[in-house]
């Protein structure tokens, strides 16, 4: 009996951490190396467990931040190597010879197995079906000139690209290439779902820490955002009451999404995944005839991806990817990118103001990321500050959608010059 | 990568992808406005309409009622049709001098400016803000 009593207390998570502590400690190559072999398991626990935290108490976008936290957690439990209770394996996706499906298949935990739908490109692209129900591109036919501003707002993606490939050719141990530099500029696009949809293709290694770098600071626009608008205008531009908007048809709420999908596969092909299930998603709603779909679309199914999308992207977290300089680089050069996004919306803000004889608030112009509708209510609350009977809400909605499409042509962009 | 490879590669990739972001965005500005001039047809009625509500009540027999101001929420701009709005307000005047809406006779009406109340509008931005 004593027997069967030690040979279970050798299987056990506490022998699995000494082991592999053990063993880490003799592969490792420097002391820094050995020292993740050792706290990397605890300290990855702490890291989920401080997420949860944010999630639950802080209430830091929950919806994505609890479930991307327990799959840290999950994924970071000591196991033995081999061991058939490990639930997510990331050398199965991450190896050099590419996906190992078999592997998957005949070992793959329920991580794995869920992780497909990350690694083959499924879920972003239903998250954006989902979001194209919820969006009104209303305010945005109504006002064609506020879609500049999404693209303007598009210029800290372009500008933490040029950040990070300059950041790694500075500090050693920081190792960025163009595909890393480019995912990490996407967190700029202030939109998850594209960030993971550019992250998983062009750096797979940096997922966790490119995700719950921008879902964070997707959470903390109202704190980012009001500084950076300031600092850019004057009290009475930001006092400025805008026209109302005009009424938009049905028929040209019909026509837009088609359109949009065609002009976009024309010029940017790799955009047409995301931006075509935005459109439909879009289409199925202003259609008003297939309720049962749009309900679906937006509610469960939204829902079950959004659990999957969680999970799995926390679960690639493991030490000895995630507890690196670079992942600090990554919320440093993410911080930035939110920030010039935000100020290359507002400096086009200005400049249209004055184009049009003060006719644009350039608040609304910090709306362009396409955090929708967070981005917008900021410009809202903002401007409301200054004049109290201003409501820059609607109009701040153009610039917000077009921003979403707009982060998905960055995407595109970032896809054809670098995927193939 | 060095400094300069890594200054010309990022200054290269930049300055294609905003030119590509902004020149598919400015061609679906180009269409939006195409589009506004092939299906939308302002309500002619709205150029000629005064811009304002002022909703004068007037007895059709017996009893008489004082001209009554009410603000409106700016719906006459939005397109929708004066018959519509003329009904809403009837509707409302009726319902709030809790008389039959066929004793009212709306002989014209205008806006006026936003007058909502301070603890109104302070309502509405608290629920703004609480949307976070």
């Amino acid at each position: 009996m004593i027997e069967g009593l030690l040979s279970f207390l050798s299987r056990t998570g506490v022998a699995a951490l000494i082991e592999n502590a053990k063993l880490g400690i003799a592969a490792a190559s420097s002391g820094f190396d050995s020292l993740i072999s050792v706290i990397g398991t605890p300290l990855m626990i702490v890291i989920a467990c401080l997420l949860l935290y944010l999630a639950i108490v802080k209430q830091f976008e929950p919806l994505l931040l609890l479930p991307i936290a327990f799959g840290m957690l999950l994924s970071n439990l000591p196991m033995f190597a081999n061991s058939s209770a490990i639930m997510m394996h990331p050398e199965y996706f991450n190896s050099a010879d590419g996906l190992q499906m078999g592997e998957i298949i005949k070992h793959g935990g329920l991580l794995d197995l869920l992780y497909l739908g990350v690694k083959l490109g499924i879920y972003p692209p239903l998250i954006f079906l989902g979001i194209g129900v919820m969006t009104d591109f209303g305010p945005l036919i109504a006002n064609p000139k506020s879609i500049i501003l999404g693209a303007a707002a598009q210029l800290g993606v372009f500008t933490t690209f040029l950040g990070a490939l300059v950041l790694s050719a500075l500090i050693p141990g920081i190792n960025f290439g163009v595909n890393e530099a480019a995912s990490i500029g996407i967190i700029g696009g202030a939109d998850g779902p594209t960030a993971i949809y550019v992250t998983k293709t062009l750096a797979p290694e940096l997922l966790p820490a490119i995700a719950i770098a921008a879902y964070s600071y997707m959470a903390l626009i109202p704190v980012i955002q009001p500084p950076i608008m300031k600092l850019f205008t004057t009290k009475k531009e930001r006092q400025i009451v805008m026209e109302q908007l005009r009424p938009v048809s049905k028929t040209e709420k019909l026509v837009f999404p088609v359109i949009v999908t065609i002009v976009v596969a024309l010029i940017v092909p790799d955009a047409v995944t995301l931006v075509g299930m935005l459109m439909l998603g879009n289409l199925a709603k202003e259609s008003g005839v297939v309720d049962r779909l749009i309900d679906t679309a937006q509610n469960s199914l939204m829902n079950i991806i959004t659990i999957f999308l969680g999970i799995t992207v926390g679960a690639t977290a493991k030490a000895e990817t995630f507890l690196t300089v670079e992942t600090l680089g990554i919320v440093v050069l993410g911080l930035i990118a939110f920030c010039f996004s935000t100020a290359g919306g507002v400096i086009l803000g200005k400049i249209m103001c004055k184009l049009t004889g003060g006719k644009i608030n350039p608040l609304i112009g910090s709306a362009g990321v396409s955090a929708v509708p967070m981005a917008a209510r900021v410009a809202q609350s903002v401007g409301q500050k200054e004049n109290p009977s201003n409501f820059l809400l609607m109009h701040a909605m153009g610039p917000n959608v077009a921003g979403v499409i707009g982060s998905a042509v960055a995407a595109g962009v970032f896809l054809s010059l670098f995927a193939h | 990568m060095s400094l300069a490879e890594a200054l010309s590669e990022g200054l290269q990739v930049t300055g294609i992808g905003l030119i590509i972001v902004f020149s598919v965005l400015v061609i679906l500005m180009l269409v939006m406005m195409a589009m506004k001039a092939i299906f939308y047809k302002p309500n002619k009625k709205d150029k000629t309409k005064e811009p304002s509500e002022k909703v004068e009540t007037a007895p059709i027999s017996d009893t008489a009622v004082d001209v009554t101001t009410v603000p409106v929420p700016a719906a006459a701009d939005s397109g929708i049709d004066e018959g519509t709005l003329l009904a809403v307000i009837t509707a409302a005047v009726a319902a709030v001098m809790d008389t039959p809406a066929s004793r009212l006779n709306i002989k014209s009406y205008r806006r006026i400016g936003d007058n909502a109340p301070a603890w109104n509008k302070a309502g509405v931005r608290d629920i703004i803000d609480s949307r976070f």
